[in-house]
């Protein structure tokens, strides 16, 4: 890596937005080029004092206020003004879901091959591996994180938590797979995060792949085809595929 | 969803995200009454406009609401008074022990200088720094390519030393 190259990854790198070979690239190049690590050492000071003395301002009471009662005088608060349960909201995205699935069907963009599929997943899973959470919504509870779905999907995934065979569920997210954005699912085992990825119907079946000590098998939950992607040992994942595979 | 789903679905985002939109609004806009104001605009079009959402980040969906309310009553500011000097509240004291107070110098500077970078660079810096948004969030709320929310963000930071290095309380 190269000066020009090492500073124009500088800011991803301290905004947690490199990938971990990039990130390991740039850190090798910085140890050994004085003029980039003190490019770095002044900006990770402008972060650090921007983050630590610039005022976050906090809503006030009045404009707080001003929005519940702006709620109430909506009409639609006035013909039903109790609040709808969560599962009844969960019973009629399932509902719409269901009545929408014939129709919106998520599909990979046509032109992407497999290998592109395999490279985005694997990008996917290292950038959120990179990022300060791994999850947009977290939860060791499905009952939080399928209706957090349920709002943002045609299709809300089916959501199981296997705590008890030693995968607990994290939380999911909606990333992106290249231009794709799709449901991902967050697990750990021990200290190892996986990755779900919910893919449309029309992904090309795909061999398991390895990138760098990472691994990527194909499975399905309750039917739908989904890329498990961990740093898990193969005999693990294996079992973790089993446990999503055999999910109803 | 239901519109009564929808609305209060409208209402849970706005009200967990309130601070991050009235942040943005006070950094954008320089002032608690504006601020309040544009945000209080921006739920009443979120609230119309709840059928739009397309899925995706909701909190980038809101934020992106609330800047376009606060670019507005920029814009209706610049009509209406083109040279009036934007009056800006005065910063509170927020104690008088001299480690607290050396706190708010420093918070003073900060402010001051980042308050007089071009909105362009100020709102990505405000997004990125104070909000924690990823660049794809940014981009998202800013609807512009993560490349771009990249370039701003460089060019914000750069500003931002370059006035920091040559303010006369040192740095």
């Amino acid at each position: 890596m190269d000066c020009n190259e090492a500073k124009r990854l500088i800011e991803p790198y301290l905004d947690g937005e490199l990938d971990r070979a990039e990130a390991r690239a740039l850190e090798a190049h910085v140890d050994g080029c004085a003029e980039c690590q003190a490019v770095l050492t002044q900006l990770g000071q402008l972060r650090h004092a921007v983050r630590t003395e610039a005022p976050r301002y906090t809503a006030p009471a009045s404009l707080r206020e001003r929005i519940r009662e702006a709620r109430v005088e909506q009409p639609a608060r006035r013909i039903a003004p109790r609040r709808v349960p969560a599962w009844w909201r969960l019973a009629a995205a399932c509902f719409f879901a269901f009545i929408a699935g014939s129709v919106v069907t998520l599909t990979w963009h046509p032109g992407a091959g497999r290998d592109q599929v395999v490279n985005d997943l694997f990008a996917s899973h290292w950038r959120a591996l990179a990022a300060n959470s791994p999850v947009d919504v977290v939860s060791s509870d499905r009952h939080t994180v399928r209706p957090w779905f349920a709002g943002k999907l045609p299709q809300a995934p089916l959501v199981r938590d296997f705590a008890e065979q030693g995968f607990p569920l994290v939380g999911g997210r909606i990333d992106y797979a290249g231009a794709q954005r799709v449901p991902v699912l967050v697990y750990r085992h021990d200290k190892h995060l996986i990755d779900v990825y919910l893919l449309p119907e029309s992904t090309p079946a795909v061999s398991s792949a390895h990138r760098e000590g990472y691994s990527l098998v194909w499975g399905t939950l309750d039917d739908q085809p989904t890329a498990i992607v961990s740093d898990l040992d193969g005999a693990e994942l294996a079992r973790f595929k089993a446990l999503l595979d055999a999910a109803r | 969803m239901t519109s009564t789903a929808t609305a209060s679905w409208v209402s849970e985002l706005a009200e967990a995200h309130l601070d991050a939109a009235y942040n943005l609004g006070r950094w954008l806009l320089g002032n608690e009454h504006d601020a309040a104001d544009a945000v209080h605009d921006a739920f009443l079009r979120a609230a119309r406009s709840a059928h739009t959402y397309a899925g995706g980040n909701a909190r980038a969906w809101w934020l992106a609401i609330v800047r376009n309310s606060c670019l507005a009553a920029l814009n209706a500011r610049r009509r209406e008074q083109p040279r009036a000097h934007v009056v800006a509240d005065e910063p509170v004291d927020p104690g008088t022990t001299e480690a607290s107070a050396q706190a708010a110098e420093r918070g003073r500077l900060i402010e001051k200088h980042l308050s007089a970078l071009p909105v362009e660079f100020r709102e990505v810096v405000i997004l990125r720094e104070i909000e924690d948004l990823s660049y794809r969030e940014i981009a998202d709320v800013l609807a512009v390519p993560i490349g771009t929310v990249m370039s701003r963000l460089a060019r914000g930071r750069a500003h931002l030393q370059k006035s920091l290095a040559a303010s006369p309380e040192g740095r």
